[in-house]
């Protein structure tokens, strides 16, 4: 597989260590409940066919990606730099 | 200090116990490679603040009259100026790490700059063969239509961690790897090299 | 038996007699180069050949057919093919370390000196005594090893099982290391052109044209694939010299890379291939620093697959004989071998360029005993030719069985009234149309598709980026190899950026490639091979019909059938087409297995590369290392690391005579041991105390600016991640360490914060592990030593510097230094750090430093003993299923901020009062040696599940207390101290009585860690 970082560019699989679901958010904050975090940290969906996933660019730049890919076909629909969603997310979260 | 006293204190060659200066590999003809131990160069991570990006380029042309590199470039001069490693990261480089030494009074507040002149072997790569020899453990595409001087990128070569810049179009490369991996990438380079015939020299003396 | 039958003496006396002196070398013609004549020997017999052979050719040309025997039954087998798909002609090459068992007689190349023997065969290839499997055929037929080894149980490992595998040998693989070396390459290219036949040498040059960088990959010495093996024109070109010239238009071109012996054998995602070139195996021994292969990693925008097509075998009685072969084999041989591979030919054919082998044959000399076709019309002027020259034509015929023993002696043939006739000859080629090589279009998991048109599967959705062309296409006639070739390396080379141009196509002969296979003869007499590799005979498939194994997975796996080191190559359709006609269905509805990569068979050292022996993966070197090397230590891998273990003395009688002498050592003087291995991170900006705060476990809010402090980190789950220390340097300054074996983790974990949980910190993290050489220095007289280093103007007096102080410092007069008083092994203890680079000469002077004070050097074994003396939780301790209370610091966790974990740790199941934790325990005879891992029971439980309360995660003999004590997890341990309990551990057979006691069996005061 080859996964193109938006900061190296194009790069070989065993460039990247895998992570895991990319939709769930941390229950963040001393708000934050039992259960919210139950599911957080347990429960994922498995989904055939799109799927964003974090993928840890640790043999390039250590940045953390979001990879949206196929499931079925390993398509790579688009990668993102971790953090550059992070903060979109954030700026949402704030609006 | 007394003579005895500070050769005691004399700094070790990250690649002291693995090369040995002379030609190797392959005996006939001219060395297809030439490796140049760079022993005490300057290094330094420097990572921007948040938002101090402008302030950080500006500080960088002012005091030391470098660029700041974008992503996968390197901007270096005479073996002084950055070296692009991550977002928001370089990696300061000098020909001796005195002169670097005041970076993080100079950077402060704008970028945390962390020596790493010693954990990192540096070796200069050059000659007629060097870029197969670095196409043999290198995955990143090294062709002149793909990567030129003044690029660089982190990656792996032969599982162990490595920065790369192109110098020159020679082409010369600089290649760094943690210092504690520095006995088994020698052991891969020079394994990698032998069938050119590579010559090993120790880079100059600051 | 391989060297010493080589040198018998009648070996020469043998080589003189007319079969062994390329008896069946045609007088001119051919590739090879005659004047290069090259001996070698098969089976201890010498012979010779020429230069541009190989082993199948040169052993054609001096008459051996018999080159085999089966896997099963042990048949005498011959050279079927002229290519990579053989599965017959499997040999041992090479002798000693450099001996390869089963390599493809058909692609080895011939080089002076080949040392080749023959396989699965005992006594001898001619006289073999298990051939007797043979007769014994109906125990070995499909499933025989579900059916008929199947009790009594105990007899699998110590009969059944060794009998099989010397009956089912394979080749012997070499008993010494590989004296060879492999190499790896990674290639980057526009277009990728599989394949260097006519449709491959077309892409190659349209591509390259272009200006695309192109990389051609051809597993054939030579290139030009079928152009080598058939008679034919391109323009005013014989196809042997259009190939060489486009070779040369190839060569001039700068950005073309021309892989010849490369076999691409895989097909990955993302444009991603594999191949191996074999650089050295044409050669006696690899030329000085030069390896035996080199493994190709490609990485190509877009992809041409000009791999081409595997010709059908037929399928009838002893199809496998030796002399039966593949029709463009026997062309192949002929045509640029420059071989007959028999006196008398005879032809068997489904298709009309079956017809062309008639036409080879005669032109080189030969005679046609017979052409059957097995068509009911056939061109006329086919038929004439092959008439005219005195040979029996047989139409809507069929060969039904054959007949010699070790070498084919004649045919018998069944013609359209069902009368049969024996034909003699010594050689059969059988022409039942071409496959086209889908293998690697199948790699990614995509099927190929059914083409009633050509009676052959053809690639369906290709793997993103690749294209077929030619007879890979199912696009037969050389003119279409021609053209697709060109046009699918135009699109490529557009796509790529540069410009679609295509040029003329020079004219080729009219070529007839009409044909209807016949799957399998009517009659047959005798065993009717389909997988000859894997001895499958058509009765196989019938029987798994019979039994139900109908669906072709299932076919697959009941019969063996394509389940080879060939893949099937030679035999999946015959299989299908077969099972098809059973079952009364069409081919596409029989479906076909998926191939898998490698195309063919691959080196493990091509695979492994440079990394084998002490470079099978990285060593890391700690900054002591010279030192220690010089000074005998024993070093211990831990995970990269290379850590001294310990530094034995002279007369000390073993390992533990040496640990405990380095640590009563440092519990009385000084010790020094090297901890770089830990993980140290750098940490500044204006939010690193905010984000510290919501990493760690435990609280850092009050931790001054050169004050050092234990930190836990927990998994989300609610877990310990890991430990280590932080250090305040400045006002939005620390520094971390982390465990050697966790480092890399907890950096990504840190940096996983950082950019994704709390992207809104203004944090600044670096690894700064490399950096620093961190030296321990503990014992009493750690303060002395220490002074003998540390520069005058610092005062490193308890009062200034007391326990957890930390400070930049400098050494040795002025060398930057970092000085943390933490403590492991519960002394007076400090953890010093300089700049890498000058670690040696810190570890030296430091020696030197503590001389007078009697300092020994220890390492990880009493760095271990000395922790375990103090109750500190390590690796075994802090081992992914443990919690901070189950380790006994539940206690040191922050009430009052959110956490990794903060909130998981208090699950039911990881607060729940009976968790085993934390004790240390010690047995009641003293002498007894604990094991770690063996269970704690009840003094007077019967060992079971339920009875189990715990276990000795950590044990080490202490020369503190002069007996062996450990730690380890005891339901509700710390309210059971003082109890007897019984350490049972059934792995070694022990089971005696210990004392559940405090993890702290030194200083349990802490006093000596602050003097």
């Amino acid at each position: 597989m080859r996964i193109r970082c938006p900061h190296c560019g194009e790069r070989d699989n065993g460039e990247f260590s895998y992570l895991g679901d990319a939709t769930v958010v941390r229950p963040d904050g001393m708000n934050a409940s039992a259960e919210a975090m139950h599911d957080y940290v347990y429960l994922r969906d498995n989904p055939a066919g799109l799927h964003r996933e974090l993928w840890y660019h640790g043999a390039g730049c250590r940045s953390w990606l979001v990879v949206t890919r196929d499931t079925r076909t390993h398509e790579i629909r688009d990668v993102s730099s971790a953090r550059d969603v992070a903060l979109a997310r954030h700026t949402g979260d704030a609006a | 200090m007394s003579e005895a006293i500070a050769s005691m204190w004399a700094p070790r060659s990250a690649w002291a116990g693995y090369a040995k200066p002379g030609r190797h590999g392959r005996t006939q003809g001219e060395a297809g490679v030439r490796l140049t131990l760079r022993d005490g160069i300057g290094l330094a991570t420097v990572i921007v603040a948040d938002g101090q990006t402008d302030a950080l380029r500006a500080l960088v042309s002012e005091r030391y009259g470098w660029t700041l590199p974008e992503p996968g470039r390197a901007q270096l001069f005479r073996d002084r100026g950055l070296v692009w490693s991550a977002p928001g990261q370089w990696l300061a480089v000098a020909e001796t790490r005195e002169a670097l030494r005041d970076l993080p009074q100079a950077f402060r507040g704008v970028a945390a700059v962390t020596d790493q002149s010693d954990g990192r072997a540096v070796v200069r790569v050059s000659g007629r063969n060097a870029r197969t020899v670095l196409e043999k453990g290198v995955a990143v595409d090294l062709h002149p239509r793909a990567f030129q001087a003044g690029q660089t990128a982190a990656t792996s070569i032969a599982h162990i961690g490595a920065q790369l810049w192109q110098l020159d179009d020679v082409p010369t490369y600089d290649v760094a790897v943690a210092r504690s991996f520095a006995g088994s990438f020698w052991s891969w380079l020079t394994e990698a090299a032998a069938e050119f015939g590579y010559e090993v020299e120790q880079g100059p003396a600051h | 038996m391989t060297t010493m039958t080589l040198r018998r003496s009648d070996a020469d006396i043998a080589a003189e007699t007319p079969e062994r002196s390329q008896a069946y070398r045609v007088a001119r013609g051919g590739l090879v180069d005659r004047r290069k004549l090259l001996d070698f020997s098969f089976d201890g017999t010498s012979y010779k050949g020429f230069q541009g052979d190989t082993l199948a050719s040169a052993l054609l040309a001096n008459g051996v057919h018999l080159v085999g025997r089966s896997f099963k039954y042990h048949r005498p087998r011959g050279i079927l093919s002229a290519g990579s798909e053989e599965p017959n002609a499997i040999v041992e090459l090479r002798s000693g370390a450099r001996r390869e068992p089963n390599t493809r007689a058909t692609v080895a190349e011939l080089y002076a000196g080949l040392e080749a023997n023959s396989q699965n065969r005992w006594p001898s290839l001619a006289f073999d005594a298990l051939g007797i499997n043979a007769l014994a055929a109906p125990i070995f037929a499909a499933g025989f090893y579900y059916k008929t080894f199947m009790w009594p149980a105990s007899f699998w490992e110590k009969l059944y099982e060794p009998m099989i595998r010397r009956a089912a040998g394979l080749g012997r693989a070499a008993n010494a290391p590989d004296p060879d070396t492999y190499d790896r390459m990674h290639a980057h290219c526009d277009v990728l052109v599989i394949g260097g036949g006519p449709a491959g040498l077309s892409a190659a040059l349209t591509a390259g044209r272009a200006g695309a960088r192109v990389i051609l990959v051809d597993e054939d010495f030579k290139l030009g694939g079928c152009l080598l093996a058939e008679n034919q024109w391109i323009g005013s070109q014989a196809g042997v010299e259009w190939a060489a010239a486009a070779l040369d238009e190839l060569i001039s071109l700068p950005e073309v890379r021309i892989l010849t012996r490369t076999t691409l054998f895989g097909v990955y995602d993302h444009g991603s291939y594999g191949a191996v070139e074999r650089v050295s195996d044409h050669l006696p021994v690899p030329g000085a620093h030069a390896p035996r292969q080199r493994l190709w990693r490609i990485t190509a925008k877009r992809a041409v697959l000009a791999a081409g097509a595997i010709e059908r075998p037929h399928v009838f009685g002893g199809n496998d004989r030796p002399g039966v072969m593949l029709a463009g084999a026997v062309r192949a041989y002929i045509n640029r071998y420059g071989v007959l591979p028999g006196h008398k030919i005879a032809v068997v054919t489904s298709s009309d360029d079956g017809w062309r082998t008639v036409t080879d044959v005669l032109a080189a000399g030969g005679q046609i005993a017979a052409v059957i076709d097995t068509r009911r019309s056939v061109p006329h002027e086919l038929r004439r030719a092959a008439e005219s020259a005195g040979a029996t034509v047989v139409t809507d015929g069929y060969v039904a069985g054959t007949r010699g023993h070790l070498r084919l002696k004649a045919i018998e043939v069944v013609d359209s009234y069902g009368s049969a006739q024996t034909i003699a000859c010594d050689c059969l080629a059988m022409a039942n149309g071409w496959n086209p090589i889908v293998h690697l279009d199948s790699h990614l998991s995509r099927k190929p598709v059914w083409n009633e048109d050509i009676h052959a599967f053809v690639p369906a959705a290709m793997p993103q980026g690749m294209v077929a062309a030619g007879a890979a296409a199912g696009r037969f006639t050389l003119a279409e190899c021609l053209a697709t070739g060109a046009e699918a390396a135009a699109d490529a080379a557009q796509h790529c950026g540069f410009e679609r141009k295509l040029y003329p196509v020079p004219g080729t002969e009219p070529e007839s490639t009409g044909y209807t296979p016949l799957w399998r003869s009517p009659r047959i007499k005798g065993k009717a091979f389909v997988d000859f590799q894997n001895d499958v005979a058509a009765s196989d498939v019938e029987l798994a019909h019979r039994e139900g194994f109908r669906a072709v997975e299932h076919l697959k796996r009941y019969t063996t059938l394509g389940m080879a080191t060939d893949q099937g190559k030679t035999s999946n359709l015959a299989g299908l087409s077969i099972m098809a006609e059973l079952t009364g269905q069409a081919i596409p509805s029989v479906g076909t297995t998926v191939f898998r990569p490698p195309f063919t068979p691959v080196a493990l050292g091509a695979l492994a590369g440079h990394h084998r022996g002490k470079d099978f993966r990285a060593t890391r070197h700690v900054p002591s290392h010279a030192w220690c090397e010089e000074n005998g230590a024993v070093f211990v891998e831990t995970g990269l690391w290379l850590r001294p273990a310990y530094f034995p003395r002279a007369g000390e009688k073993d390992w533990l005579e040496s640990v405990n002498r380095e640590v009563n050592t440092v519990r009385s003087k000084v010790g020094i041991c090297d901890v770089t291995t830990l993980g140290k991170i750098d940490i500044q900006g204006r939010d690193a105390l905010a984000y510290l705060e919501k990493f760690t476990a435990n609280p850092f809010g009050s931790l001054p600016v050169g004050k050092a402090r234990y930190a836990i980190l927990l998994r989300e789950d609610g877990i310990v991640l890991d430990d280590g220390t932080i250090a305040r340097l400045g006002e939005n300054h620390y520094v971390m360490t982390a465990s050697t074996a966790n480092a890399a983790k907890v950096m990504q974990h840190m940096e996983f914060c950082r950019q994704w949980l709390w992207p809104e910190f203004d944090v600044q993290i670096a690894s700064i592990s490399e950096q620093w050489a961190q030296y321990a220095v503990a014992g009493p007289k750690a303060r002395d030593t220490l002074r003998g280093v540390v520069d005058p103007e610092f005062d490193i007096s308890n009062e200034a510097f007391p326990f957890l102080a930390s400070a930049n410092i400098t050494v040795g007069g002025g060398i930057p230094a970092r000085l943390f008083r933490i403590s492991f092994s519960g002394e007076l203890a400090y953890e010093i750090a300089v700049p890498a680079a000058y670690g040696d000469a810190l570890w030296r002077a430091i020696m030197q430093s503590g001389t007078p004070h009697g300092i020994t050097p220890y390492g990880s074994e009493a760095l271990s003993v000395m922790r375990i003396e103090k109750g500190h939780a390590a690796g075994a301790e802090i081992n992914g299923m443990t919690t901070a209370a189950d380790i006994g610091l539940g206690g040191m966790l922050a009430k009052k901020k959110d956490y990794i974990g903060r909130l998981m740790k208090d699950r039911p199941g990881l607060t729940e009062p009976d968790r085993p934790t934390l004790v240390g325990v010690r047995p009641v005879d003293r002498s007894k040696r604990l094991r770690a891992g063996a269970h704690i029971i009840a003094l007077d439980a019967t060992p079971s599940l339920e009875a189990d309360q715990g276990f000795l995660s950590s044990v080490a003999y202490s020369p503190s207390n002069g007996h062996w004590i450990g730690i380890g997890f005891i339901s509700r341990g710390p309210q059971r101290i003082g109890e007897h309990v019984r350490a049972y551990d059934p792995v070694r057979g022990e089971d005696f009585e210990v004392e559940i006691c405090s993890a702290v069996f030194v200083d349990p005061e802490g006093s000596k860690m602050h003097v």
